[in-house]
């Protein structure tokens, strides 16, 4: 049995980066310049302007700089509540994205990546990608 | 070389005017336009005729809803344009308003910000840039994460946030134009409704409609016109910046304020500790307490102390919305940035009433609006 196919093929895979092969890794982008970015985009360098950018996969590793349980949701895709985090990946950028779970987390814990079952709106199962606490 | 607006001719608040910020009715964009522009003509106590261009802020309302409202003064002819800048659009019409005038195009211009909620696309969702889950954070998600950084970073409890709140529904209770006028005890706030994070209903601006007018003067105009220069309120600096490519790329908005309001002060004269007036973006609670720190007002990790002591209240060492903020007053994005121009206006001519804060000689309003962008203006009398 194959696995079901990535909800945003374009933002991660199911391997790992270089630097963290143990997590799916985040599909970002890097400039000469040095400036490494999340979401990826080949418009132009955000620091610089360059129009050369290369896709960069980032670790799937990070701290928590923080969380917020939400309670509101106006959205009909998902139902609130769900808990949403800000990490740091160890490769630098900050991502925001759901957690997997209810465990309790707390600024400074160490996090990971991690491909969660969802459904699409046409029904079918896909894999997103969420944090999860590392154990 | 480019000029600031000080190094320009000087330029006046000479008329002030609201439509009370509400929630969602039945009443025009028209009606709330056109209230506030009478009742800064009056303030000014000077004719529509006068006026020589008009900037009009809004985010919200459709394409060129500027002459819809305007021609029913008498459509005299005047230069009409919109602007549209996030929650800063108000702001920014007052700074194109006041350039027009310091740079001698015209002497006397009028900046107006009107909107009614609607359900609009925000352009940064159609770039075709993907994103991991950005439908799931709304505003109120970005900020409760930022509390929740703060908070873990100064050692603070999320209670102590929540007491931006209760200073700033008392203060909106005395505002005769506030969407919500009740007090709040810190019990009823926490109590409230849970919308993200630790905020709950009362720590968040309500959406609402509105709108405010401010009309500007150049001293020819004040002189002409006959407008009392005992009420004129001088703009002692304007500026804007926009996001740069930061290392703490999740709080942009503390370090655009920052980097703006230095401008600002810079460009004044005054001191960050000088100010008697703060109006600034309190859509979250925890945004009054990162701003008046980046502004330099009190030091890093001090807000919570300082406003525990009392210093940002009415009658304190600087009042920090007066007028209620964007907590208790309300946010109709395009008229907040102005009706916080007209709240510090009313406090430098010593006409506000019961909320008045004694000895009130400089203000100072801050707009960030996403982008990001941020404004701030110095009044000083
Ligand atoms: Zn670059």
């Amino acid at each position: 049995m194959t696995a079901p196919d990535l909800l945003k093929p374009a933002l991660y895979r199911a391997e790992g980066s270089d630097t963290d092969p143990d997590h799916p890794a985040l599909l970002g982008g890097a400039c000469e310049c040095g400036h490494v970015f999340f979401p990826p985009q080949t418009y132009g360098c955000e620091r610089c302007g360059r129009m050369s950018l290369a896709t960069r996969a980032l670790s799937g590793a990070g701290k928590l700089l923080a969380s917020a349980r939400v309670h509101l949701h106006g959205g009909k895709t998902r139902a609130a509540p769900f808990t949403i985090v800000s990490v740091r990946l160890d490769d630098g950028p900050i991502v925001r994205t759901l957690l997997a779970g209810d465990d309790a987390v707390h600024p400074g814990d160490r996090m990971v990546t991690m491909l969660v079952p969802v459904t699409n709106a046409e029904g079918a199962e896909l894999l997103d990608l969420r944090f999860v606490p590392q154990r | 070389m480019s000029k600031s607006l000080k190094e320009l001719r000087p330029v006046y608040v000479v008329g002030i005017g609201l439509h009370r910020y509400q929630f969602l009715s039945d009443t025009t964009y028209v009606d709330l336009g056109l209230t506030a522009v009478r009742a800064a003509l009056a303030d000014a106590n000077i004719e529509w005729p006068t006026v020589e261009s008009a900037y009009v802020g809004r985010a919200l309302l459709p394409m060129a809803c500027g002459r819809p409202i305007l021609r029913h003064l008498g459509a005299t002819g005047i230069p009409i344009a919109h602007i549209e800048n996030a929650s800063a659009s108000g702001s920014t019409a007052f700074r194109q308003a006041c350039i027009e005038v310091a740079s001698g195009t015209s002497d006397v211009s009028l900046a107006l910000g009107v909107d009614k909620p609607m359900a609009i696309a925000r352009a940064e969702g159609l770039t075709g840039i993907g994103n991991l889950a950005d439908d799931a954070i709304a505003p109120f998600t970005h900020f409760a994460l930022l509390a929740d950084q703060y908070a873990t970073q100064y050692g603070v409890r999320h209670e102590d946030i929540a007491l931006v709140a209760v200073k700033n529904h008392r203060n909106g209770a005395k505002n005769p134009f506030a969407q919500h006028q009740k007090e709040r005890t810190l019990d009823e706030i926490l109590g409230g409704k849970k919308i993200s994070g630790t905020f709950t209903s009362l720590q968040c601006t309500p959406v609402g409609e509105g709108a405010a007018a401010v009309i500007v003067a150049s001293e020819d105009g004040i002189k002409r016109l006959g407008i009392a220069a005992s009420r004129a309120v001088r703009v002692a600096a304007s500026a804007g910046r926009s996001q740069k490519v930061n290392i703490d790329a999740t709080r942009y908005d503390a370090v655009l304020t920052k980097e703006t309001a230095e401008i600002a002060f810079r460009e004044s004269g005054i001191s960050p500790r000088a100010l008697d007036i703060v109006e600034l973006h309190d859509a979250f609670a925890v945004e009054e307490i990162e701003y008046v720190e980046a502004m330099g007002i009190c030091g890093e990790g001090e807000a919570i102390s300082r406003l525990k002591d009392g210093e940002f209240d009415i009658g304190g060492r600087c009042a920090v919305s007066p007028s209620g903020g964007l907590i208790s007053m309300g946010h109709p994005i395009g008229p907040t940035g102005l009706g916080q121009i007209a709240e510090i206006a009313r406090q430098l001519r010593g006409e506000a009433g019961s909320r008045q804060h004694a000895g009130a000689r400089t203000g100072l309003a801050h707009m960030v609006g996403v982008g990001a962008v941020c404004y701030v203006h110095i009044l000083q009398k």
